[in-house]
């Protein structure tokens, strides 16, 4: 097991090489002046411009600016942007932001999507796996922004207004603390919800027909018993599949949510960074989703191993 | 079994956080007692320089942390004296400043004459590329300082600046140039202190200004920039409140409804989305006025001549749009039919002086159209940037013309701005174009020299590369009038050569609105869109 973990992160260096190269090259690649864009709808001042464009290399070939990029990251150094703000300030200020919505939205997503998938798979065909077909349908069918701006304007504004409860905010705020992540991160966590909740009751429908557990119950084991480590543990594996592979999507596919409630995240900042054409900023955010994804999936693969002993890793 | 086990926990965890966070209801106690008010404001693009700053978000702030030499009269636009005692000149090109006593930056140093010659001198300097540069241009020895490409500068101080005394000094340009005071409100023009010089990009995070506000902490990026009174400010123009937190949202929907809520107090700029219900919502708190833009549809007359060359073929243009239901039915009445190319919030604009040609008949547009021959291949492109909010109103515009002109119109949309002035200023592009101009100080010279002179072709915005030299020679004659009014006629009778000969189309100008809460009065937007704070009261 050892081992196998060391080897995993070494294969991580070679992804994360090719993948800056790859989105630098991108990035460079992207239409636009990004001189010109920092000027607006005026026209750049062609002085201040050549400045510009000397100070950042941006007259270089495309492997001389991405050599003189990738030395620097090598020093620490992750470059500064066209309006002079260091890259790493940037990137540190949005992402604690965007990892707290995205594990908060993570653990709504989990415990409330796997806990209505069990009771759904349950009490099948009755009216709690109905309401859970249902409801579920109804939020994978409504659009992100929809629901987001809806929850913003009812619970945010028309709650203080009518009613004087000014429990949830209309835009994030800091002092709020956990309570100015949750109308964000339950609007960022709908639909991996859903699709949780329906992925926990068809692999739990499965598993409770399997033999195994008819044996259990056969055996006269609590009912609890039987669900909890007979069945649920053999209809986690595809849902922990699921979960590892959304935590990545929930940090990259917040931008939708970060914008409707104001939070300055990963997603704005790489939505900015990508309209600017700020080529150092996006290899930045970019890399470290990658990271991001690479951890989840290797979390992913060593619990399979914590789920069912009988998987080994060579 | 341990993975349930510790699901439990979780799940505990987060119902006992969520519980706690609840009872501990933090309210926001912004616009409440102490004379706190919180407002929207984007994040601006670099640190808080007024050399440094050409975008409006930046500007906001400066706004309230500096005070110019003059400042604009809030209803008619005028230059008044601020920091300047006085601002005397003979001949429009030797301008003598004198400085009011009182004026004292936020760490206590003296505002003299050094203050703004240092200031100005930074911004001049091609070293630091600030974004300002340009308008140091004017002033007598601009060129050893900023030479241009691959050139390093030859001095370090404008030699048309000198310091005469403590609070006097002279400025001399390169040409006379009668509008000049006007041009020493925009934020280019501000001071700057001596501790300036130390660091500039830390003064950035947290400039020590010598306006009615002060920093309170630095701008903390992206979430906040605070300000507090300055209390040493002379008495009259005071801050009535006691602080000013500048929220940064970058989604104008979010502010509005945070607004809506009352969490901030003034929104100086709406979302498209609010403009049906605005005036009900928020009644007399609701100010609606004219802003400084202008929006125009561009020709490229030296890109294709066999087109737009006639000048009938540009009065047919111009006479077959309809622009006044262009402002209402796709603006939502947040542009007004523009009338001269001159905004109508500066001194200078006359009601109506495009007269026929700027008013909407179809079938004399389609009578000279025909008349002078039409266009070849009786088509023409119209095109636009898709990343601002153009699309609606170049396609409204593309189909007036083919339904008015009978001519095959396609709207051609470019990703973004510079691709369209790229292919603009390589002649590979031909159509014709949307554009805009909103002023940077308000000066109708403003609105003529800076899209349509010479100079303007290679630093400015006259892409369709209009010449004329009886136009050079009237906006001469007017920089060098002796008295700003007499200048003023001049540039009139500028503006009516290019009425006569539309190098561009004017179409709309922009209207501001913005709306503030209950809590607060004397809310005053100015023409910049930029909210006078200083006079802000609670209510």
């Amino acid at each position: 097991m050892g081992r196998y973990l060391i080897r995993r992160l070494v294969q991580a260096i070679p992804v994360l090489l090719g993948a800056t190269f790859l989105i630098y090259w991108l990035a460079f690649k992207l239409p636009g002046d990004p001189i010109q864009a920092l000027a607006g709808e005026k026209k750049a001042d062609p002085i201040v411009a050549a400045m510009l464009r000397e100070k950042y290399h941006l007259n270089d070939s495309f492997l001389s600016q991405y050599w003189n990029y990738i030395t620097n990251l090598f020093q620490g150094n992750f470059g500064e942007t066209l309006t002079g703000r260091s890259v790493w300030d940037k990137i540190t200020e949005a992402f604690p932001y965007t990892m707290n919505l995205a594990i908060i939205a993570f653990l709504i997503e989990a415990v409330v999507g796997v806990l209505a998938g069990i009771m759904a798979a349950l009490r099948r065909g009755k009216f709690l796996d109905q309401l859970v077909l249902l409801s579920t349908l109804l939020v994978i069918s409504i659009p992100v922004f929809v629901s987001g701006f809806i929850l913003q304007l009812t619970l945010g504004v028309q709650l203080k207004k009518s009613w004087g409860i000014d429990f949830f905010s209309v835009s994030f705020n800091e002092n709020d603390g956990i309570r100015a992540y949750l109308l964000p991160a339950l609007v960022l966590a709908s639909t991996s919800l859903a699709y949780v909740a329906r992925l926990t009751r068809t692999s739990m429908m499965e598993t409770m027909r399997a033999d195994y557990v008819r044996t259990a119950t056969a055996k006269g084991l609590p009912r609890r018993r039987v669900v909890g480590n007979h069945a649920l543990r053999n209809a986690l594996i595809p849902i922990v599949t699921f979960l590892g592979a959304d935590l990545g999507a929930l940090m990259g596919g917040a931008v939708i949510t970060e914008k409707i409630f104001n939070i300055h995240g990963i997603g704005g900042l790489l939505a900015e960074s990508v309209y600017r054409k700020e080529g150092t900023v996006i290899v930045g955010v970019v890399s470290l989703l990658i990271i991001v994804y690479l951890v989840a999936n290797l979390i992913v693969d060593l619990l399979y191993a914590v789920l069912d002993p009988r998987i080994r890793y060579a | 079994m341990r993975g349930a086990t510790s699901a439990k926990w979780v799940a505990g965890a987060v119902i006992v956080a969520m519980a706690a966070t609840a009872c501990s209801t933090s309210k926001d106690n912004a616009g409440e007692g102490g004379g706190n008010i919180t407002v929207q404001l984007g994040e601006p693009q670099h640190g808080l320089v007024g050399q440094n700053t050409a975008e409006s978000e930046g500007a906001e702030v400066l706004n309230a942390l500096f005070t110019g030499l003059v400042k604009y009269d809030n209803k008619t636009n005028e230059p008044k004296l601020a920091v300047a005692e006085s601002i005397e000149t003979t001949d429009s090109k030797t301008w003598t400043i004198k400085i009011k006593d009182g004026y004292t930056f936020h760490n206590g140093e003296k505002v003299d004459a050094q203050s703004f010659v240092r200031a100005w001198n930074w911004g001049a300097n091609q070293d630091n590329a600030a974004e300002g540069l340009p308008f140091f241009s004017k002033i007598d020895g601009s060129d050893e300082l900023a030479p241009g490409k691959d050139k390093k500068p030859t001095a370090k101080e404008l030699k048309g600046l000198k310091v005469v005394s403590e609070n006097t000094f002279t400025v001399t340009l390169k040409e006379s140039f009668s509008q000049f005071k006007t041009m020493l409100g925009y934020n280019a023009f501000y001071p700057l202190p001596k501790a300036f010089e130390a660091d500039p990009k830390k003064f950035g995070e947290a400039p020590i200004g010598n306006g009615a506000f002060q920093m309170d902490g630095v701008w903390d990026h992206n979430k906040q920039i605070k300000v507090k009174r300055y209390d040493k400010y002379p008495a009259e123009g005071r801050a009535k409140l006691s602080g000013v937190t500048f929220k940064i949202y970058d989604n104008l929907d979010t502010a509005y409804n945070d607004l809506r809520a009352d969490n901030i107090q003034i929104l100086d700029k709406l979302p498209i989305s609010a403009m049906a219900t605005v005036s009900q919502e928020f009644g007399e708190r609701y100010i609606y006025k004219p802003e400084s833009g202008v929006g125009y549809v561009g020709l490229p007359l030296e890109q294709n001549p066999e087109t737009f060359g006639k000048l009938e073929i540009r009065q047919a243009i111009s006479m077959a749009i309809d622009r006044d239901a262009i402002g209402k039915s796709i603006f939502n009445g947040t542009r007004k039919p523009a009338d001269d190319f001159i905004s109508p919030i500066v001194p200078g604009y006359r009601k109506g002086a495009l007269g026929e040609f700027g008013t909407y008949n179809p079938a004399k547009a389609k009578e000279i159209f025909e008349k002078a021959g039409g266009i070849p291949g009786n088509k023409m492109e119209l095109g636009y940037n898709a990343d601002g909010g153009h699309k609606e109103w170049i396609e409204a515009v593309a189909n007036q013309l083919k339904q008015n002109l009978g001519i095959e119109v396609t709207a051609k949309p470019y990703a973004k701005f510079g691709d369209m002035l790229d292919d603009l200023g390589a002649s590979k592009y031909k159509g014709a174009f949307r554009m805009a101009w909103s002023m940077d100080y308000p000066a109708a010279e403003n609105y003529l020299r800076p899209i349509f002179s010479k100079v303007a072709i290679e630093n400015g915005s006259n892409y369709g590369h209009y010449k004329n030299d009886e136009f050079e020679a009237v906006m001469k004659q007017a920089d060098e009038a002796k008295d700003p009014a007499e200048g003023l006629k001049l540039y009139q009778k500028a503006d009516d050569i290019i009425i006569r000969d539309l190098p561009y189309i004017p179409v709309f100008t922009y209207m501001s609105s913005s709306a503030y809460s209950k809590s607060v009065k004397n809310v005053e937007v100015d023409a910049q869109g930029r909210m006078d704070l200083a006079n802000v009261e609670l209510s």
